[in-house]
């Protein structure tokens, strides 16, 4: 990790150094334990503010549709993919960004923690050698990584970032034997009764900040279907049925493009199941269409585009 | 957070009265001629499908659909010209896609399948579209009201 | 006013006999959040916390709410929907979410404006406060005028002291509680009170968070249109996680649920981080971007409110810190404004 943040500080400073990007788009020290936070960098002294770590949760391909500049941007594997998508939608385009992909061996879930610990404050945490280590006030922890990792990362199959302008530092070994439906297929198999009171159970929590929507970098329609009065799709009250219908056709709406970076999940200030939902459109893509989100920047994203062969045993 | 108690939802009245509704968005060119020509034929269907006529399948916006089961209807029906028919060349194979995916998503929360259905529908198909239309009403009938994802009033405080 | 003691064995039975005369609210786990909720027994209740994530703001500003119903034939009928006027305890409540309620009341509850649905529920409530003995550290309640044990807005202040709570009778009412449930309570001892002070204390001193405000009001009068929040506004991803988290946002929006001839009028939460917020019919938008809008909250809770109402609409809780989802500190934006 030291070695990869090093030699990520090495190479964001020739960039910014050549004028090869007008910014960088990183990670620097956040104020709270288990955290960074986003930077915005254009000065080669500010550099040693960037940090990489286990810390290391947004998404910070979100601040990349509408740049004028050409930026640089530190990726993870999932980021990447979801850069890849940007591209697809023309909401970037390719030359005007500088991937600096990260290899990544997962994020650290700091809800887990947090709700492993109970009610007691963590002021500092570090990673190493796959231990976590947390120090509060009047305690100190020292956890496994592997259990507390983001549940997107543990069944990631592009740790490596796929595109990218410059890699930082070796490859890491992807994951083996990883079963990412594994979830999907349970509650599949599960009674409609049972799964539309899992569905009532999460949504009931939302408050409606709309974090979710903010944070995922798919989600950057001028003028969200929440937004819209004329007509207006959806109620803006607690009422059930129109906390669904948002629930629903949010993920309906980045089916085919949401590349399960858990950016929606993190966000949300309530610990809302995001990826049930998720991973079965992904899920039903893949089966259906036999297409994955982020792949490629030359594809057209599933929902733009048809096969006349397509499945329609559904339809009478 | 929400007190609302929609969680439990209401039984389904054994009221032997009661006839579903059903909204059918018909597209322009085949369908909505199709439903036309089964009633100049005066093939019998079932009157329970309140008709709306949209300029292609592909115009069906999944909120549509979920609008319509808010809003109280029991089914929703979404018909439109057959593959390769469409009059805007690729509209039908679009919305094919679409609503392959919304239907398994609908049925992934708990929703029965029967109540969101699709068909393709010719302009010269009347009989087609009145068995469609039979078909329909009879398996939402089989299940009864609608329950899940309809609005209710809130309860006060 | 006067200090007992409470045994903590001896809050079960304080809490059962509170439950017989009031709905209590008290702060509740669900899901690993903490946040305030009605309970029905003692042992729904948690006693060691450090803070609710939802403010308790929302028992009488909630999320939504509905006001009225019509029927619109060819007369239009409407019928009052007002919230039940019942005695309530808000047990277990932090010093600085208390403060948070007396400054909603001067939005709430202003000469010009008295709003009945908030009214409503927040009249006949008794403020049982828990002090803070373990602030966090995103505390920082002293830089607003506050304290970890400060008895502003309650009627009832707890502080834990180990085995026992010292409780201090603020109000008449709180002093009424004391002796109507003498059965639970001791005589204080005078180690008992030294235990509280120290206590206290040390509370305070563990509050690392400084941030001289004093200023703040003058120094964002000449800031409108400085570049520091084309700088600052960069990450914020213009959600409403710390405004609605806020124990004194108050922001709401007005809806109507109509079907057919009848409907429903509605409040709700709303937050000047929306985009949509200042959304004109034209399609003319005055904050156009994040920048206006961040700019918005900080200017709105350090600058207008003090303007409005004489003093600044935050209380140090933290809770914006805490739960941005980018880590968009507060407390660094204000000591960049005060330095
Ligand atoms: S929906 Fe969530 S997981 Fe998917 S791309 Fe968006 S933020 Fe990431
Ligand atoms: S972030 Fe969570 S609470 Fe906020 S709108 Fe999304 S699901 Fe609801
Ligand atoms: S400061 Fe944080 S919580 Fe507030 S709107 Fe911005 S991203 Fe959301
Ligand atoms: S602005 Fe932040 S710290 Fe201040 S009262 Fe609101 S949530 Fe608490
Ligand atoms: S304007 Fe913004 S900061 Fe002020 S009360 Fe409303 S939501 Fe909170």
């Amino acid at each position: 990790m030291q070695k990869r943040e090093k030699l990520l500080k090495e190479e964001v400073k020739k960039l910014l150094d050549k004028k090869q990007v007008d910014m960088v788009i990183g990670y620097e020290k956040g104020t709270l334990a288990l955290r960074t936070t986003p930077c915005f960098l254009a000065s080669v002294d500010d550099v040693d503010r960037l940090v990489w770590n286990e810390f290391c949760e947004n998404n910070l391909a979100k601040y990349l549709p509408g740049r004028k500049e050409k930026v640089a941007i530190v990726a993870k594997g999932c980021d990447v993919r979801s850069i890849v998508g940007l591209i697809q939608e023309r909401q970037i385009t390719r030359e005007q960004i500088f991937i600096v992909g990260i290899p990544c061996e997962g994020i650290i879930d700091r809800r887990k923690i947090e709700s492993r610990l109970g009610e007691k404050e963590i002021l500092e945490a570090t990673c190493e050698n796959g231990k976590i280590l947390l120090r509060g006030e009047d305690f100190q922890e020292i956890l496994k990584k592997g259990d507390f990792l983001y549940d997107s990362c543990k069944v990631c199959k592009y740790r490596n970032p796929i595109v990218f302008d410059l890699l930082i530092g070796d490859r890491v070994p992807e994951l083996e034997k990883i079963d990412e439906y594994a979830e999907v297929r349970k509650f599949e198999a599960e009674s409609p009764d049972e799964r539309w009171l899992h569905f009532q159970k999460e949504i009931s929590k939302c408050i409606r900040c709309y974090a979710c929507r903010s944070a995922c970098p798919l989600c950057y329609c001028e003028q969200c279907f929440v937004d819209q009065s004329q007509p207006r799709w959806i109620g803006i009250t607690d009422n059930p049925s129109d906390v669904g219908v948002f629930h629903l056709f949010r993920v309906f709406h980045v089916a085919g493009r949401c590349v399960d970076c858990g950016a929606c999940s993190r966000a949300c200030p309530m610990n809302i199941d995001h990826r049930w939902l998720l991973k079965k459109m992904e899920k039903d893509v893949k089966e259906l269409f036999g297409y994955e989100a982020g792949l490629s920047v030359e594809e057209v994203p599933p929902l733009a585009t048809f096969k006349e062969e397509d499945p329609q045993d559904f339809i009478k | 957070m929400s007190k609302n108690s929609e969680l439990q939802t209401p039984n389904s009245k054994l009221q032997t009265d009661w006839e579903p509704k059903i909204v059918a968005f018909l597209c322009n060119w085949c369908s909505y001629a199709g439903a036309d020509l089964a009633g100049i034929s005066r093939i019998q269907y079932p009157p329970n499908v309140r008709i709306i006529r949209i300029p292609c399948s592909g115009r069906v916006h999944p909120l549509f659909i979920m609008r319509s089961l808010q809003n109280g209807a029991d089914g929703v029906l979404v018909s439109g010209c057959h593959p390769g028919d469409c009059h805007y060349i690729s509209g039908n194979y679009i919305a094919r896609r679409r609503f392959a995916i919304l239907k398994n998503l609908l049925e992934y929360v708990g929703i029965e399948p029967e109540r969101v259905q699709f068909s393709w529908v010719s302009a010269s198909e009347g009989e087609k579209f009145a068995k469609v239309v039979e078909d329909v009403v009879e398996q939402v009938k089989a299940l009864g009201p609608a329950k899940r994802l309809v609005k209710r009033k809130a309860d006060p405080h | 006013m006067s200090e007992k003691v409470i045994q903590k064995n001896k809050m079960v039975d304080f809490l059962n006999e509170l439950l017989k005369a009031y709905k209590v609210f008290a702060p509740v786990k669900r899901d690993h959040i903490v946040s305030f909720d009605a309970i029905q027994s003692s042992g729904e209740m948690l006693l060691n916390y450090l803070n609710s994530r939802i403010p308790p703001k929302e028992i009488f500003f909630p999320r939504s709410e509905k006001m009225f119903e019509y029927i619109r034939d060819d007369l239009i009928e409407v019928k009052e929907v007002l919230p039940s006027e019942e005695r309530k305890v808000l047990f277990g409540i932090r010093p600085c979410d208390a403060k948070a309620i007396l400054l909603l009341d001067k939005v709430f509850d202003s000469p010009d404006y008295q709003d009945p649905y908030y009214l409503r529920k927040r009249k006949e409530t008794i403020f049982v406060g828990m002090g803070c003995d373990r602030p966090q550290s995103t505390c920082f309640c002293t830089s607003l005028g506050g304290a970890p044990f400060s008895e502003e807005g309650l009627d009832l202040l707890f502080t834990n002291i180990g085995d026992r709570f010292v409780v201090k009778g603020i109000t008449e009412e709180g002093e009424t509680l004391l002796e109507k449930y003498e059965q639970v309570f001791e005589r204080a001892k005078k180690s008992d009170l030294d235990d509280k002070l120290n206590v206290e204390k040390e509370a305070v001193n563990r509050i690392k968070s400084k941030i001289a405000l004093e200023k703040i009001e003058k120094r964002l009068d000449k800031m409108f249109e400085d570049s520091f929040w084309d700088r600052i506004y960069q990450k914020c991803l213009g959600c409403a996680v710390c405004t609605y988290l806020c124990p004194t946002c108050h922001c709401f929006d007005i809806t109507d649920e109509t079907m057919d001839t009848s409907g429903e009028r509605f409040r709700a939460w709303d937050s000047c981080q929306f985009a949509l917020f200042t959304l004109q019919a034209s399609g003319h938008n005055p904050r156009m971007s994040g920048k206006e809008r961040v700019r918005q909250r900080i200017m709105h809770k350090f600058n207008y409110f003090v303007k409005n109402y004489g003093e600044i609409a935050c209380v140090g809780c933290g809770r914006c810190i805490k739960n941005c989802p980018v880590n968009f500190d507060i407390r660094q934006i204000l000591l960049e404004l005060v330095s």
